[in-house]
């Protein structure tokens, strides 16, 4: 096990998608120090700017990361294998891409983390930021599988362009959840902004709490009494179950849990 | 300025009729002359290598608002192929449309020297120019987008085209262009609307004349003109299954203004102008039927538009196309661009994918153009860049041309209905070095009409490629990789007899030329009037601001014609 | 002796109208023909205004000193060579020749580079990247448009001539304009109002005023369905463009997208299962959307009311979705009101150059893109920069205070022509020339259609160019650079020597 420390507090981004389990593998930890980051324009070697050790008594986690992370961008990015465990706030694009493996974060994630993530986990105990599991600008081609798991609130645009894999977010989520998502499943315990599911064509949103105000184009399709979250997870109901986008012709659906949400019964007369 | 002297190169030379002789190539001042003093030119040896003048492409789409509005559109594009700065050349990105400095370093690495931009809305010319400033290492030119321009529909109309030829004249001057384009001719004009024309006969709204009226009118201007290059004509019903007939059509009405001296029309992109059947389930080849054509007819030049399986970005002055294109589904942008009183554009990206079955169709339709017409210098090698794909895949192109071995190589993973229906196995003929020079430079250059470029002969342009390939110990169609390694990245380019990539790196930056025609009309004055009271009604800015001035273009190449009106 | 400039290119907003005629004695604008009210402000008076900056100054001891032209831009070099990651911001009011020469700067610094669309029409160019955009220039909406709609925007207000130049007001090929009708709708509100007051003054002396009733939305007025040019205007309250319209509908703030969001799908012929979206019924909704699809040309015009609401650049998308759904029925358009006059060439230089519009980073080497993370305000609200550069913007007077805190806590280099509220905060403050006033180049239209700008007057001695100050900090920035370099290798030498 690899455990980095920040020397200092950073005043200027630092992109470091050397921190990685695929990169550190076969290396020894002195040459693990000379791998290339970057502060702002200038070039460093992780030794620059973290305190490096080894614990060789430990295989996993292989690389423990504890500090103010902030500030530090691309860390696991496209990571295949292994296990990284970040205690502290963590900056962009943490996971980015991710092809397996897992990331732990015991602190706060900042936007586009496990943007395009194809398999692996996530795990984020604090709040993630806008754009977690969202694609890079212009891209319409999102998360396609894997498991991303929230225990605070997200952001804005959480999940767009979902084309597979799974979502669970413990807290609330912001606005224009599962934006043009075609496959997967964003689960969301507690309330959930306006606009989620804009543009959907497929999958599943499921909201636990309240629904700030819905799309105009759903449309209502049944009430359940249950639905399923993944192999694991059942939330139970009774769920309004609508049907959307409609204006993409979109067969996507929204599970609005009844209890919570009283002022969507108007749209029960049109079952 | 430097002297250079290239020794013992196979110099294949086809404007001159030499074919891998082995020779000396000097350079001063920026031409091939006769002979350099030995001992005080630099001397590169060139004993194995090939030896071409630069390559010149006829149709690439590297600049102007259409294309730029393409980068604006796609982060995603950019983001799989960044460009690092180094001490000499400039940072950029691609993939598919890439930035104007990579555009230059990677054309002239593959040797190319000369392109011509071919696709600009002339409101829009002083952008161009700003953009074609910025493309290092290469001579350009550009074409202004004349076809639905409302004075010339109405010029044209009203049957007097003498008038129509002072007034593109006019518009030539004022856009610093090189040839004229037609695209879809009489289609741009009704999309204004929201339609489009089907047929060359089809009357476009509004205007009382037809695509056909436009076509031979404009063909007939052209000579009048005495341009150096043929009108440069995109086909009505491009990208639509048949549309095949109408290619032949439109090659018919040429026929009559044809002389029996020179070519009088370039269909571009011809490919996508190839297309049989009836509907996209019945989609096949049309390019037996084009073949035939042309290898009977001697009044057209093409280039073929190949498709390269590319993640690319399609973008065409068509916007009837691309809408028709857009709505047949599995595209997330798209973008239309009308400009008043002159044009329309339409910018979709696109995968050709090999599995396709239309898309692995394509890719052979351009193929056996290539192959089944028999005269090289009726042919032009293009991709349409970034429309089949992107311009440094075309030493993709020259491999499957000559060789078949690289051919049957992509066929095999190509959808299996479309290896079915591909006519390529029954062709046998593979591209020599000549030949292939011929649709790179020599031919494209006589077609453009571009006296200093595409020979090595006495005055030309020291524009030189030097690639590594050794055509006597080399069988090309067997070998085929290395051979599209060394078109990939030349040896040696020279650039106005400066060498500018060494090694297959750049080594040195030269802003290149603007080409363009200062065609001299008999009665200049006139036409200035009757256009200043046109303006105040056709356009959003004045006379005044219109034309592009001097400032716009860094390094101009003034072409001066006398024209006959 | 007056000397009279014709085809003056106006350098205020996105319309860039060059009809214009300048009147000039002693190198003095005295006389704006043609121009708006807002062009008249700043050609004939604003220019010459008292808080003109005349020479460079540099910060010492808290105190703005004036020093030369070479010690600034030295200092100047020298902050942002010194910077682990400048910012280099503003640029929309500079003609594309300087836009040209600062993505080089940015380029050779390895800093963050942006300019002020990110906080106008940004959203719209990246929505534009997830979408795509029918658009058309203003020509084609001239000659053409039957329909026109302004959506969250007052370009009486804003872009004053937009309406009589471009749109319902002008005269085009296969439209007529509209003006006379307006003439008669205006006289006919007069004699209203002549009306009013008199009965007003028969009744009761003084009542106390009235608070405002909530917006309530008239039904679509009979005009709706008539032959010729109609507008629409779509906006959260009632501004100057909505009273020239035929039909005004007042919108909840914030509620655009839900509309949008309704009205794809009564286009796309779907039924709803509400009757109100953001206070409009879906009745109402129902016949703009038939007067949409029976028009022969549409138009669609947004502001910043949409691309600075929440929704921002979804906001954008979903408008263009509309339009793009619009155009399987009838030809429909939709561009931006951009504001600054050259913030479209911006976007424009800095793509061709990079690929990407704005919100660009050169760290690594190569561009990288991402707004939200190197776009301006991000940057300083994160505080990730440690110099910034300010050039023809004012951020001072409209970014946020946490923003302007974080820059005031690194160097900051200011380009502007006068004292305007960065200007005052700067530690290097340039001068420069008015471009399109002082100072010729290039700005692209709203609609991106290149425009030459003109030199009308000199510019006070001594005062240069931006572009020229620009090329001269990057010369300085490349020897300052080449130096280091130099003492680097030096430095090597000796501790090499030193170990043998």
């Amino acid at each position: 096990m690899i455990t980095i420390t920040p020397k200092r507090k950073f005043d200027v981004p630092i992109q470091a998608a050397c921190i990685n389990v695929d990169v550190f593998t076969g290396k020894t930890l002195n040459e693990i120090k000379k791998l290339a980051i970057t502060e702002g324009k200038e070039n460093l070697t992780l030794d620059d700017a973290f305190d490096l050790t080894e614990d060789k008594t430990l295989e996993t986690p292989n690389i423990t990361l504890t500090g103010d992370f902030s500030k530090v961008k691309r860390i696991g990015q496209g990571m295949k294998t292994g296990e990284i465990i970040i205690n502290g706030n963590v900056g962009m694009h943490t996971g980015e891409k991710l092809a397996g493996g897992k990331i732990v974060i015991n602190g706060n994630s900042d936007g586009w983390t496990g943007s395009e993530m194809k398999k692996g986990l996530i795990e984020i105990h604090g709040d993630a930021g806008d754009y977690t599991a969202s694609p890079f600008r212009g891209n319409s081609a999102g998360m396609k599988g894997g498991l991303i798991t929230v225990d605070g609130n997200v952001g804005s645009n959480v999940g767009c362009y979902l084309q597979g894999g799974t979502i669970k977010i413990k807290g609330s989520a912001g606005r224009f959840l599962g934006h043009h998502m075609s496959d997967g499943t964003i689960y969301v315990e507690k309330n959930c902004a306006s606009r989620a599911g804009t543009f959907m064509t497929g999958g599943k949103i499921i909201i636990n709490g309240t629904v700030e105000l819905l799309m105009p184009t759903f449309t209502i399709d049944s009430i359940k009494p249950k639905v399923k979250v993944d192999a694991t997870q059942n939330a139970q109901g009774p769920f309004y179950v609508f049907l959307g986008d409609i204006a993409e012709r979109g067969t996507g659906k929204i599970f609005a849990l009844k209890t919570t949400n009283p002022e969507l019964a108007t749209y029960e007369k049109y079952l | 300025m430097t002297e250079i002297l290239i020794k013992n190169g196979f110099v294949i030379d086809p404007l001159n009729n030499i074919n891998c002789q082995k020779m000396d190539i000097a350079i001063k001042d920026g031409k091939i002359v006769e002979k350099v003093n030995e001992r005080e030119a630099k001397v590169i040896d060139a004993s194995g290598l090939t030896v071409m003048a630069g390559g010149v492409d006829i149709h690439s789409h590297i600049a102007g608002s259409e294309v730029n509005i393409g980068r604006m559109l796609r982060p995603d594009d950019h983001v799989k192929d960044v460009v690092r700065k180094t001490a000499l050349t400039r940072s950029g990105t691609g993939y598919s449309i890439p930035s104007t400095y990579v555009t230059g370093y990677r054309y002239s690495k593959m040797g190319y020297t000369t392109v011509m931009n071919p696709s600009m809305a002339a409101m829009k010319a002083k952008h161009a120019h700003e953009e074609l400033n910025d493309i290092p290492l290469i001579d350009k030119a550009v074409f202004t987008l004349l076809g639905d321009w409302w004075v010339a529909l109405e010029t044209i109309a009203k049957g007097d085209l003498e008038e129509c030829a002072r007034h593109i004249a006019w518009m030539i001057r004022a856009t610093r262009s090189y040839a004229i384009k037609i695209v879809n001719p009489g289609g741009l004009e009704s999309w204004g609307f929201g339609r489009n024309v089907h047929s060359l006969d089809d009357e476009v709204p509004n205007f009382s004349l037809t695509p056909r009226d436009i076509i031979t009118g404009m063909a007939k201007v052209n000579a009048m003109l005495n341009m150096p290059h043929t009108i440069h004509l995109h086909t009505n019903n491009l990208g639509i299954p048949g549309n095949y007939k109408t290619t032949i059509e439109t090659m018919q009405a040429l026929e009559s203004v044809y002389k029996g001296d020179k070519p009088v029309g370039h269909i571009t992109h011809i490919q996508f102008s190839s297309f049989a059947g009836d509907n996209w389930a019945h989609f096949k080849s049309g390019a037996a039927e084009i073949a035939n054509y042309l290898n009977a007819h001697n009044h057209m030049t093409i280039d073929i538009g190949q498709v390269t399986f590319a993640d690319t970005t399609t973008m065409t002055a068509d916007g009837p196309f691309e809408f028709s294109l857009y709505e047949l589904g599995g595209h997330n942008k798209w973008v239309n661009s009308d400009v008043e009183t002159e044009s329309s554009g339409g910018i979709i990206p696109f995968h050709f994918k090999k599995k396709n079955a239309v898309n692995a169709i394509q890719w052979s339709i351009g193929l056996e153009l290539s192959l089944m017409i028999k005269d090289p210098w009726k042919v032009s090698m293009t991709t349409d860049h970034p429309n089949g794909g992107p311009f440094y895949h075309y030493p993709r192109v020259f491999a499957w041309l000559y060789s078949r071995k690289a051919r049957e190589a992509t066929l095999k993973k190509c959808n299996k209905k479309a290896q079915r229906k591909s006519l390529l196995p029954t062709l046998d003929r593979e591209y020599t070095l000549y030949e292939l020079a011929i649709i790179t430079r020599a031919g494209t250059a006589k077609a453009l009409g571009l006296k200093n470029k595409g020979h090595l002969g006495i005055g030309a342009d020291a524009d030189v490629a030097i690639y590594n390939i050794n055509p006597e110990t080399t069988d090309i169609a067997q070998n085929y990789k290395p051979v599209r390694k060394a078109f990939s990245n030349a040896i040696y380019t020279i650039k106005d007899g400066e060498i500018v990539v060494k090694d297959k790196e750049i080594i040195a930056i030269r802003p290149g030329r603007t080409m363009w025609l200062d065609v001299q009309t008999k009665e200049p004055y006139r036409i200035n009037e009757e256009m200043k009271r046109k303006f105040k009604e056709y356009w959003t800015v004045e006379f005044d601001n219109y034309p592009v001035t001097d400032h716009y273009i860094k390094v101009p190449e003034k072409i001066t014609i006398q024209a006959s009106v | 002796m007056a000397e009279i400039f014709k085809s003056v290119v106006c350098p205020i907003c996105g319309c860039l109208c060059d009809d214009l005629e300048a009147t000039v004695e002693n190198n003095e604008i005295v006389k704006m023909k043609n121009g708006c009210a807002v062009c008249e402000a700043k050609m004939v008076h604003g220019y010459k205004s008292d808080e003109r900056i005349l020479e460079p100054y540099i910060r010492k001891d808290g105190k703005l000193v004036p020093v030369s032209m070479d010690e600034a831009i030295c200092k100047a070099a020298q902050i942002l060579t010194d910077a682990k990651y400048p910012l280099l911001f503003g640029w929309t009011s500079s003609v594309s020749e300087t836009q040209h020469v600062g993505v080089e700067l940015a380029e050779e610094l390895g800093g963050a580079l942006d300019n002020c669309c990110s906080v106008c029409h940004g959203p719209s160019v990246m929505a534009i990247q997830e979408i795509g955009i029918p658009t058309a220039t203003l020509g084609q909406i001239r000659h053409r448009a039957d329909l026109i709609v302004y959506w969250a925007c007052d370009p009486w207000s804003s872009h004053p001539r937009h309406v009589e130049r471009y749109t319902a007001f002008t005269d085009g090929r296969f439209e007529k304009s509209e003006f006379k009708e307006y003439v008669q709708k205006l006289k006919a509100k007069a004699s209203q109002k002549k009306v009013d007051a008199a009965i007003r003054r028969t009744q009761v002396r003084y009542q106390p005023s009235q608070p405002p009733k909530a917006a309530i939305v008239e039904a679509p007025p009979q005009s709706l369905a008539k032959a010729g040019r109609k507008m629409i205007v779509f906006d959260v309250r009632k501004t100057m463009t909505a009273e020239v319209a035929d039909y005004f509908v007042q919108v909840e703030p914030n509620t655009d997208y839900e509309i949008f969001g309704a009205l794809r799908c009564l286009v796309n012929d779907q039924e709803l299962d509400i009757d109100k979206v953001g206070g409009v019924p879906v009745e109402y909704l129902k016949e703009i959307v038939d007067a949409m699809v029976n028009a022969d040309f549409g138009a669609i015009f947004f502001g910043l009311g949409l691309t600075q609401s929440v929704g921002r650049f979804r906001n954008i998308e979903i408008a263009i979705a509309m339009t793009r759904d619009l155009n399987r029925k009838t030809k429909f358009v939709i561009a931006p009101m951009r504001g600054h006059f050259n913030v479209t060439g911006a976007n424009t230089v800095f793509a061709w150059q990079t690929g990407y519009p704005f919100a660009l980073d050169f760290s690594q080497g190569y561009p990288q893109y991402n707004p939200g993370e190197f776009t301006a305000n991000d940057l300083l609200r994160r505080g990730d920069n440690d110099a910034t550069l300010v050039i023809s913007a004012d951020p001072g007077a409209h970014f946020p205070k946490s923003s302007i805190q974080n820059m005031m806590k690194h160097p900051l280099i200011t380009i502007n022509p006068d004292w305007n509220a960065i200007s005052r905060l700067g530690d290097v403050v340039f001068p420069t020339q008015w471009c399109g006033i002082e100072q010729a180049g290039t700005a692209y239209r709203m609609d991106s259609i290149p425009v030459t700008l003109k030199k009308i007057v000199e510019a006070p001695k001594g005062i240069l160019a931006d572009e020229e100050i620009v090329r001269r900090i990057l010369e300085k920035v490349r020897d300052i650079k080449a130096q280091k370099n130099e003492k680097d290798i030096q430095g090597q030498q000796q501790i090499l020597e030193r170990k043998m």
